[in-house]
Parts: structure tokens; C-alpha cells; sequence
């Protein structure tokens, strides 16, 4: 009985297999709609919220870029081709353990964020020192984070403070700001959740792509409204924008003048990181290379294992 | 050209278990473990094994159309031994060998924030 049930369920199986589809999935607009991945199933319904994970070197062919992993959530399917929306990224636990040494500090937090578009994000920033610090003094650097985190989500859409985040833009920020506080070496964003996606409509780049999408669409009557509501709330946030920097605008002019000061020591320390990083790499490459050494002993040994049990 | 999948590769001291599937990890395409391979139970964390559970895994994945793979390799974890066992190493060539190109490879060991207590007592096992 169990052998003809265990090849009634193996045709089953061969059967399911062929009865699958491929896919292909594709980012979010906001990373160009590239195609990342493709997954297969019989039934189109059950690709809605899968993950897939991809590293921004495979996005953008930034070979700096490779410990950093994006995660890609499918939320509509048309014909063979599944959507996705972001849904997080996070940094490989190798490169974070690397930054991790005894005898210093590392200081992390977890906030909830709400850009602009009404999204609500979770960030987790992470800095190490080059001492051991009191506890008050990471309070301190801790709230600068925040601080700084927040401020850059209020006034910029989820794709705009997801790139900040990923050009490492958000790490030099909090870098300037918790300077003063107590010199932390390095500063990472390490993870981030979206938790709700945006609700309200507000992009200045965007709406040009929009034009030349809609056409395809043959539904023009409905969207014109939506275009007038979108128009509407382009108009609102700019008036607030306007009515309050009346004030701030005479302030900013100053700090724009701090930022080209600071911008020119910038190239320095991205030297010195370039510095920084090289003997990074080197340490893999020794790594490598003493592998290797280990493997072709035990290929020896299973050659033998295997001669042995011929 | 062939597709890409995750070989997710489980391997603890006493046994391995190689699961192949799509970039999402929703759908598998194969898998294999030390039992299916040998008899005796004393073997299925032995590298001779890993490769046998390696090449035939290899073997029904690119029947099905899976040339390149990227790696996640994983010891057990939690409380227990974080580093991969014996075999993870030998299954990895044994994918090579098989014909896979190999993007990536990545540890996925679960690692505690601070979990339960160890097992074996405050003096430790005692023989």
C-alpha cells in the first residue's frame, strides 16, 4: 500500500510540476522596473506576497554596494509579469559583524517614521565608536539620530529617503550631527521596515512618467480628476512650504553656507574610507585563499573515503 | 540559459539537509537530506554524504532547469553550535562540481539577541 501510495503521490508531483507557470518580477518604478527574479507557481493568486531579496550590486552594478540586501514584496500579477512594492532592506550579517570590535561601543535604536507621503517606516540605525562610551553620552548620540532621521523623513517621499539612505547621504547627515556629541566613527543605517505604504500622492519627478503611461490606459475620463486631486495636494504641502520659510528661509542661508564648508572636507574622509575599506577586501581575499588550503586537504581525504568504500 | 535558484543548505553535525528553490524560497524545486542517501545513521552528517545529498539534489534541479545558484548555508543555530557543520563544506564543491555556477554565498545561521538558556546545567554535562 505505502509503495503504491508513495507512486501515486510522485506522479501527483511530476504532474504539479508541469502544471507551473514562470514568472518574472519586477521592481518598484522607483528602482526602474528592472526585472529581478522569477519565480513559478500553478496558481497566479498564491505569488502575492512572496519576498525576494536582492543586492544593490546586482541593481547597480556597484561592486561597493554588496552587503547591501533589498527586499521586494509582489503585490499585483498581470499576465507573466508579478509587480512588487519595497518592503525593507538590511545590511549582510557579516559586514555588521566586521564593523563590531571589543572594546568599543556600538550604538543602535529603533524608530518609527512617517515621510511625507504617509508612509510610516521603521529604521534602524547603527554606529560604532572608537572607544568605550558612557551610557549617557549614547543617549545623547541616540536622540541626535533620531532627530536627524526624523527631520530628513518629514520633508521627503519614501523613494527619496530610501535613496538618501542607501547612497549612505542619511549616514553622513547623522555623522555631522552627532559630531559635536562625541566623534562616532561609523554610522549605517542597518535595517529598515516599511510598515504602511504611502497613501497620498506626491511626487514632482513623477508625474511626467504618469503622462506618458496614462495613454495606454484607455480610462482618461477617470484619471483627469485624479490628476486635478493630485495638482490639489502638490498645491497644499507647497503653500505650507510657503507660509514657513519666510521665517526659516533667512536661517537657511547661513546653513547652506556651513554645508559648502563641510562639503569640502567631504572628499578627504571618502578617500580615507576607500583607504579604509581596502584592507577589507584584502582580508576576504586572505580568507579565500586559506580556505581553499583546508578544502583541498579534506578533497584529498574524501578521494581516499571514497577509494576506500569502492 | 538557465535560471537562478537558493540552494538552502542545513547542515549540523549530525545530519544535512539541501533544499533547492526558486529566488523567492515559496516554491522548492528539490531537496534531499543525509537519510535518503546512506543506511546507517552515524553517517549522515559525514562530508561523503553532504556530497552524495549534493549531486543528487544537482542532479533533479537542473533536470528541471536550475543552472546557477546562490547559497545560504546554515549550522543549527539558536543556542547550539553556530558554526556550519562537516559537511557544508563538501556540499558546496559537490554543487560546483555538479555543473551550478554559485552567486553568492551567505551564512544564515540563526543567531540570538539574547535567548534561552544552554543546555547541559550550570557545572556543564557530566559523563
Amino acid at each position: 500500500m505505502a509503495k503504491a501510495r508513495s507512486r501515486a503521490a510522485a506522479r501527483k508531483v511530476k504532474d504539479r510540476w508541469k502544471a507551473k507557470n514562470w514568472y518574472n518580477i519586477i521592481a518598484p518604478p522607483a528602482f526602474d522596473s528592472v526585472t529581478i527574479a522569477d519565480t513559478m507557481t500553478d496558481n497566479p493568486d498564491s505569488l502575492i506576497n512572496r519576498v525576494t531579496g536582492i543586492s544593490l550590486q546586482d541593481l547597480t552594478n556597484d561592486f561597493r554596494k554588496s552587503h547591501i540586501i533589498l527586499f521586494f514584496k509582489i503585490n499585483k500579477v498581470e499576465e507573466d509579469k508579478a509587480h512588487t512594492q519595497f518592503s525593507g532592506h538590511t545590511l549582510t550579517s557579516d559586514y555588521l559583524r566586521r564593523m563590531i570590535r571589543r572594546r568599543r561601543s556600538k550604538i543602535e535604536g529603533v524608530y518609527d517614521v512617517d515621510t511625507r507621503d504617509g508612509a510610516v517606516i521603521r529604521v534602524k540605525p547603527f554606529a560604532t565608536t572608537d572607544k568605550r562610551i558612557q551610557n549617557s553620552q549614547r543617549k545623547v548620540v541616540r536622540e541626535a539620530m533620531k532627530r536627524t532621521i526624523s527631520n530628513r523623513a518629514k520633508d521627503s517621499t519614501l523613494s527619496e529617503f530610501m535613496k538618501n539612505i542607501l547612497d549612505g547621504r542619511m549616514g553622513s547627515d547623522i555623522y555631522k550631527n552627532c559630531k559635536k556629541l562625541y566623534p562616532v566613527k561609523r554610522i549605517e543605517i542597518h535595517k529598515t521596515e516599511v510598515i504602511s505604504h504611502p497613501t497620498i500622492v506626491i511626487e514632482e519627478k513623477k508625474p511626467k512618467k504618469e503622462e506618458i503611461e496614462e495613454p495606454k490606459q484607455p480610462e482618461k475620463k477617470e484619471k483627469k480628476p485624479k490628476d486635478e486631486k493630485k495638482t490639489k495636494e502638490l498645491k497644499e504641502p507647497e503653500t505650507k512650504e510657503k507660509e514657513i520659510p519666510k521665517e526659516e528661509k533667512k536661517l537657511e542661508k547661513p546653513k547652506v553656507e556651513k554645508k559648502i564648508e563641510k562639503k569640502t572636507p567631504k572628499p578627504k574622509k571618502k578617500i580615507k574610507k576607500v583607504a579604509a575599506k581596502k584592507p577589507v577586501t584584502k582580508k576576504t581575499t586572505t580568507k579565500k585563499t586559506t580556505k581553499p588550503k583546508t578544502t583541498s586537504k579534506k578533497k584529498t581525504t574524501t578521494k581516499k573515503k571514497v577509494t576506500k568504500k569502492k | 540559459m538557465g535560471r537562478w535558484g537558493i540552494a538552502h543548505i542545513f547542515a549540523s553535525f549530525n545530519n544535512i539537509i539541501i533544499t533547492i528553490t526558486d529566488l523567492t524560497g515559496a516554491e522548492t524545486i528539490a531537496r534531499c537530506s543525509g537519510g535518503m542517501v546512506t543506511k546507517s545513521a552515524k553517517d549522515e552528517g559525514t562530508p561523503y554524504t553532504a556530497m552524495k545529498v549534493a549531486s543528487t539534489v544537482a542532479e533533479a534541479a537542473h533536470e528541471k532547469g536550475i543552472d546557477r545558484v546562490n547559497v545560504k548555508i546554515r549550522g543549527q543555530g539558536g543556542n547550539k553550535a553556530l558554526t556550519p557543520g562537516r559537511g557544508a563544506q563538501a556540499a558546496i564543491r559537490a554543487l560546483v562540481r555538479s555543473g551550478f555556477k554559485i552567486g553568492k554565498i551567505e551564512d544564515v545561521t540563526p543567531i540570538p539577541h539574547d535567548g534561552c538558556r544552554k543546555k547541559g546545567g550550570r557545572r556543564g554535562r557530566r559523563i
